[in-house]
């Protein structure tokens, strides 16, 4: 029989200069980690099925690669490091000194449809802060997640230049954008943020049955629904001027909007622009109320962000808070995490130079 | 700078229309050149660049960032279910997606029906809603001769004037779908262009709400 030289569907080598790159930026981002105070795990590539049941949504339960081994046991591959460490660290809890610092790197592996920078097998690396102070955690690890986009983009800055680029691109700006770069309009980078379940009461005034559909139109930033819903202001500017048509959920947001205050400044002047974009996470929580599948972001639930480059396809890095997670597991323990898709930030300096 | 996809078919003359409405200048567009610069655009406060592409490959290049945002059916968009945000919807252009047939009703079959259509996903999902179990044959161009020339029972095609199903003595069953030209985006270039954007759409918007 002929073999063939191809790989399957979705997966493919990093040889020789990529798999270069990739372990370079892998080093700077793990650098700056250790740096911070967070410890590497490493994680196996096979688990059992069954302890995923209660931890993910409906897609991306269906995502997981799974299979009967020789003994008969039901397995899957690793497709997210997140829930693997909570259901690994929730029994014990007590036995842990908190908080604890994280992080890991790997490859994770989902059968989902291909599109432009999205494999089946792809590498993560991703942190975990586990207990704390919440709200500190949030914007510590936010700011980690921000300052990690600005070690991979000096990484690649490096790569392409073969100098120590900095953090802003050259010859990105003429005399008649500078308006826009004052505001941020043309910033390389842009990290949203929203909270899960924000939306969720405006979206349930429209009614349970309707609110799934007019949460995926509002993400999918859909003006005319977003209008008739109450929410324009949400898919035009990010969020309502009057926060108090989001209810329960106003006093979240407000404390949304002033973490955003407090890091845009100084991100801004280094190439990062910080937006509040609650549209972003729409559909992200629904499912705590009426049991809808939310979608990948689904365990979310409190703070959340998402990190864009101009030309890329895909979001570079997820994160948030997934206490809810813990809480499945019979645990209790906040949690705050993020993770970036490597090879999207090692297509970050191609991607900005293309744009 | 931003950089517009534009349909080379049947929704140009509806894209351009309300671009220019919204306050897009593009003068001097023409089919001949795929990509053309156009400065000073007050809307947008920056150059907008035209790629002129087909309808179908244009989900693509919004996806992939190659444009930042474009006008594209919606029946392409519910075919290929691009990962792209879709903002709007353009009034002029609108057309129906129907099942078609050479009676008025759905033909009488002891097995299963046979639709010939360009959009298989798509006319699968919307004929499944209805419980209509129809093995769907995938065609690329003259739809209506499927069911004409006997390869399957009835048609999944768009319905604009309805001249083509005159013309051929064919019957409009049951309309599956409304079909309207989409403004879309992609996702890192609406965070990118936010504001900008915001203008563009709000001024399409009004425009919209003035041709009621």
């Amino acid at each position: 029989m002929k073999i063939s030289a191809g790989l399957p569907t979705g997966v493919s080598a990093a040889l020789f200069d990529s798999a270069r790159r990739r372990r370079r930026l892998e080093a700077r981002l793990s650098g700056l980690l250790e740096e911070r105070g967070f410890a590497e795990v490493l994680l196996p590539i096979l688990d059992y099925f069954e302890p995923y049941r209660p931890l993910l949504t409906g897609r991306r339960l269906e995502q997981l690669y799974r299979f009967v081994d020789r003994d008969g046991q039901l397995l899957v591959l690793r497709g997210d490091f997140t829930p693997m460490l909570a259901r690994l660290l929730a029994p014990h809890l007590d036995e842990l000194e908190l908080p604890l610092r994280l992080y890991y790197r790997g490859d994770v592996v989902r059968h989902q449809p291909l599109r432009p920078g999205r494999m089946r097998e792809y590498s993560q690396l991703g942190a975990e802060l586990l207990g704390g102070d919440e709200a500190e955690a949030d914007e510590g690890m936010l700011t980690l997640f921000l300052d990690l986009l600005l070690e991979a983009r000096g990484a690649e800055g490096d790569a392409l230049s073969g100098t120590g680029a900095g953090s802003q691109p050259e010859g990105r700006c003429t005399d008649s954008e500078s308006e826009a770069e004052r505001t941020g309009e043309d910033a390389a980078l842009r990290v949203v943020l929203g909270a899960a379940g924000a939306l969720d009461e405006a979206l349930l005034a429209a009614g349970e049955q309707e609110a799934s559909d007019l949460a995926l139109r509002i993400a999918s930033r859909d003006r005319a629904a977003a209008r008739r819903a109450g929410l324009a202001e949400v898919v035009e500017r990010g969020y309502p001027s009057d926060l108090s048509v989001l209810g329960e959920a106003a006093g979240a947001v407000s404390e949304l909007v002033a973490l955003r205050d407090r890091l845009a400044a100084a991100y801004r002047s280094r190439g990062i622009e910080i937006e509040v974009d609650l549209a972003e996470f729409a559909a992200a929580a629904l499912d705590r109320r009426i049991g809808v599948a939310a979608g990948p972001r689904g365990y979310y639930d409190g703070l959340m962000f998402a990190a864009y480059a101009p030309g890329t396809a895909l979001a570079l890095g997820v994160g948030g808070r997934y206490d809810r997670v813990f809480r499945s597991l019979s645990g209790d323990c906040s949690a705050v995490g993020f993770s970036f898709g490597l090879d999207l930030l090692l297509e970050l300096g191609a991607a900005e130079a293309r744009s | 700078m931003i950089a517009f996809g534009l349909p080379k078919g049947r929704n140009l003359g509806p894209a351009r229309a309300a671009l220019s409405a919204a306050g897009l200048n593009l003068d001097g567009l023409g089919s001949s050149r795929l990509r053309q610069r156009f400065p000073d655009q007050y809307v947008l406060e920056t150059p907008v660049e035209v790629l002129l592409l087909k309808d179908w490959d244009l989900p693509l290049y919004v996806e992939h960032g190659i444009v930042d945002c474009a006008i594209v059916g919606s029946d392409v968009l519910e075919e290929t279910q691009p990962d792209v945000f879709r903002p709007l919807q353009l009034r002029d252009g609108r057309s129906r997606l129907s099942l078609i047939a050479e009676t008025p009703g759905l033909p009488k079959r002891s097995g299963q029906l046979r639709a010939a259509t360009r959009y298989p996903a798509w006319a699968a999902r919307l004929l499944a809603e209805r419980n209509l179990h129809v093995e769907v044959i995938h065609l690329t161009s003259s739809i209506e001769l499927g069911p004409l020339l006997d390869l399957t029972d009835v048609a999944v095609d768009i319905v604009q004037t309805g001249g083509t199903l005159r013309a051929h003595d064919l019957h409009e069953v049951e309309v599956l779908a409304e079909v309207a030209p989409t403004f879309v985006v992609n996702r890192a270039s609406f965070h990118a262009h936010r504001r900008r954007l915001s203008r563009l759409l709000g001024a399409l918007e009004e425009r919209e709400a003035g041709d009621d």
